[in-house]
């Protein structure tokens, strides 16, 4: 049981560079998800952790030992493959004791061990098959018992449900993040699914084109990002996002304009062009109209299940600035009633404490959002 | 209905012309055999053996040509034969071996100039192997090594390390690196992971290998023909031309020609037997991964 540590890793094949200068600390016994899209460079890393990659520059830590010299066999931790790589000419009895084999485990202390993970993991009457006799759940499961089998200071586990159907899926997540707690060892999971990710991390690694964009709990990652690439990747579904400005109103305040979307700036604000960030969730549907809210239309709906996504476009009543054709705005909501339709006329609500913004470079501007939030 | 009919027998002609190219294939494939089976049973000139090749008279049939070839020839039969195996065996073995970790390094491995090798030993396997007998003759010659063992096994064997390691590093490049990465995990190094994940997963590919390294090498006549003096080194491929040329131009018994190519090819059969598990799967290479 140990935590990992990279410092200012870095990783260049060539000219492209896979991972720049990311430092982050695992906790001992703590369930950590790298999360990025494809390329992120987020497989590279747990990669690197592996000692499958040798790093450009930057160094690794497992507990508190510097393992860059050392060999993956000498770092002690065990990888699940997005494939499972399994011994295809070996039995299941046999892919799960190899680790133990080489390392001159005694036979009856690997049988004992073998028929006990296979025990906790319900694959007992499948080890004297062969891996291509097994589904892809059992697959995944031997793949696992391989890497437990090992007792490892870590678990370093790269996209193992993804070759699942989605049916199985999420028991395997639970499944896995039951085992995690059962273990109490250090997980390092790398997946593009957010939804894996929220569910299974104790916390997340956002990742985009190398860098370690945020760190921080699913909660925090979802309330508080620290961009707007983060804002888009993580939230299900995405963030609607609308370009306008803020400006100054008669007041005295400040408010964000965008077509005839006005959203009253609660912080300190300054005049310029900016970006609003609203979860779909966060926008108010109604049917009347109430004071400062916004005509729309209903143009699709989006049968979730336990709730519907409106997609939805604004109908300007002024014509825009300078006389200008009003511009409609296309944007989402999400509701939990069952109640619109098509060619539905909607009034829209903006909960400006939960609105986010974003300055053109894509940082978040934390000044204009309202002080008190969740988390 | 009837259009169903026309279906099927459509169906059925088809069947028909497919089985017809096959036996018709099988005729031609099997029928030197088959003659060469009639010949070696029979002491008649080549006409006659012809003019009855279909409905042999079995008054004419007659184990002789086995009986001479086996006991009456010098060097002997066996003397030949434990020759050849010896040569083939060894390039076989030799060759696997190298082309085995031939095949790691270029496919496994990354190393300047790894591409350009490649296409270099794929250069050399494009001349054929007698063009090297000179050159080959030249150096052995300086190094004392014609007329021995040594000296035509590594030839050999060097002809079965160019095709084979491109045969072997093909069939590596189609397992997942993942597989090897995970018994590197597993707590092996890259040696043993080698040995007790790749090796097994090669055996297809291996076992094909093996067999074309042991049939070259054990057919050969052209090396042998320039390397070997003695007659205690002779090879089946030279003792078969010795009987061919043996009886003098146009009275060659066909007889014991045909008795002696048949008794030779039994170890390559036998080999194939031995080895038909893989070779067969090394041939479909790629086309199905369990």
């Amino acid at each position: 049981m140990t935590g990992i540590r990279v410092e200012h890793l870095t990783k260049r094949f060539k000219e492209q560079v896979a991972v720049e200068d990311v430092s982050a600390e695992i906790r001992d016994g703590e369930f950590v998800v790298i999360l990025g899209a494809s390329g992120s460079g987020k497989t590279t890393i747990l990669r690197m952790i592996a000692g499958l990659e040798v790093q450009t520059s930057g160094h690794v830590y497992i507990g508190d030992m510097l393992v860059d010299d050392y060999e993956p066999r000498d770092r002690n931790i065990a990888m699940v493959f997005q494939t499972y790589a399994l011994y295809p000419h070996l039995s299941v009895r046999k892919n799960i004791g190899f680790g133990l084999k080489v390392r001159h485990v005694e036979r009856a202390e690997i049988d004992r061990r073998v028929n006990a993970v296979a025990e906790q993991l319900g694959i007992s009457e499948t080890l004297d098959r062969r891996p291509a006799e097994l589904s892809g759940g059992q697959r995944q499961r031997v793949a696992l018992g391989r890497a437990i089998v090992r007792d490892p200071e870590a678990f370093l586990l790269d996209e193992p449900l993804s070759n699942l159907d989605a049916k199985i899926r999420s028991s395997a997540r639970i499944e896995l993040k039951r085992i995690h707690q059962q273990l109490g060892q250090t997980f390092v999971f790398v997946t593009h699914d957010q939804t894996e990710a929220m569910t299974l991390g104790d916390r997340l690694a956002v990742m985009n084109h190398g860098r370690l964009l945020q760190y921080d709990t699913p909660e925090r990652i979802l309330s508080h990002p620290l961009n707007r690439y983060v804002a888009a990747f993580v939230g299900s579904p995405e963030m609607v996002f609308l370009e306008g400005s803020v400006e100054s109103t008669a007041g005295g305040g400040y408010s964000f304009l965008s077509g005839d979307v006005r959203i009253p700036v609660r912080g300190a604000g300054t005049a310029g062009p900016v970006t609003v960030g609203l979860r779909p969730w966060d926008i108010q549907v109604a049917k009347t109209a109430e004071p400062g809210s916004t005509p729309a239309r209903v143009i699709g709906v989006e049968r979730l299940g336990s709730s519907d996504q409106l997609f939805l476009e604004t109908t300007p009543a002024a014509p825009g600035a300078g006389g200008l054709p009003p511009v409609p705005l296309s944007l989402r909501a999400l509701v939990r009633s069952y109640d619109f339709e098509v060619g539905n006329s909607v009034f829209l609500g903006f909960d400006a404490d939960r609105a986010l913004f974003f300055a053109s470079d894509g940082s978040r501007i934390e000044s204009l959002s309202a002080p008190a939030r969740l988390g | 209905m009837r259009q169903r009919r026309g279906v099927r027998a459509i169906r059925i002609a088809k069947r028909v012309a497919t089985h017809a190219i096959l036996i018709l294939t099988c005729i031609f494939a099997l029928f030197p055999i088959y003659f060469m089976v009639v010949a070696s049973l029979s002491t008649l000139p080549v006409a006659a053996i012809t003019a009855h090749i279909l409905v042999p008279r079995p008054s004419s049939l007659t184990l002789s040509s086995y009986h001479s070839i086996l006991l009456d020839q010098n060097p002997s039969f066996l003397a030949e034969l434990t020759n050849s195996l010896i040569f083939a065996c060894s390039a076989a073995a030799i060759g696997l071996a190298l082309a085995a970790f031939t095949g790691f390094a270029l496919s496994k491995f990354n190393f300047p100039g790894r591409r350009t090798f490649v296409y270099f030993i794929l250069l050399i396997s494009l001349f054929p192997s007698f063009v090297m007998i000179l050159p080959f003759y030249l150096m052995f010659a300086k190094l004392g090594l014609i007329d021995t063992y040594i000296g035509l096994i590594i030839p050999y064997s060097a002809g079965a390390v160019v095709f084979s390691g491109i045969l072997v590093k093909n069939f590596m490049d189609s397992i997942p690196d993942d597989i090897e990465e995970a018994a590197l995990v597993d707590g092996m190094t890259r040696t043993q992971a080698f040995f007790s994940v790749l090796i097994p997963l090669c055996l297809p590919v291996l076992g094909l290998a093996a067999f074309l390294a042991f049939v070259g090498p054990y057919t050969d006549y052209a090396f042998a023909h320039v390397f070997i003096d003695s007659n205690n080194l002779f090879t089946l491929a030279l003792g078969l031309y010795q009987i061919n040329s043996a009886n003098g131009a146009g009275a060659q018994d066909y007889g014991l020609v045909c008795a002696f190519a048949l008794v030779m090819s039994l170890p390559i059969v036998a080999f194939y037997m031995l080895f038909q598990r893989y070779i067969i799967g090394g041939l479909t290479l790629g086309a199905v991964r369990g």
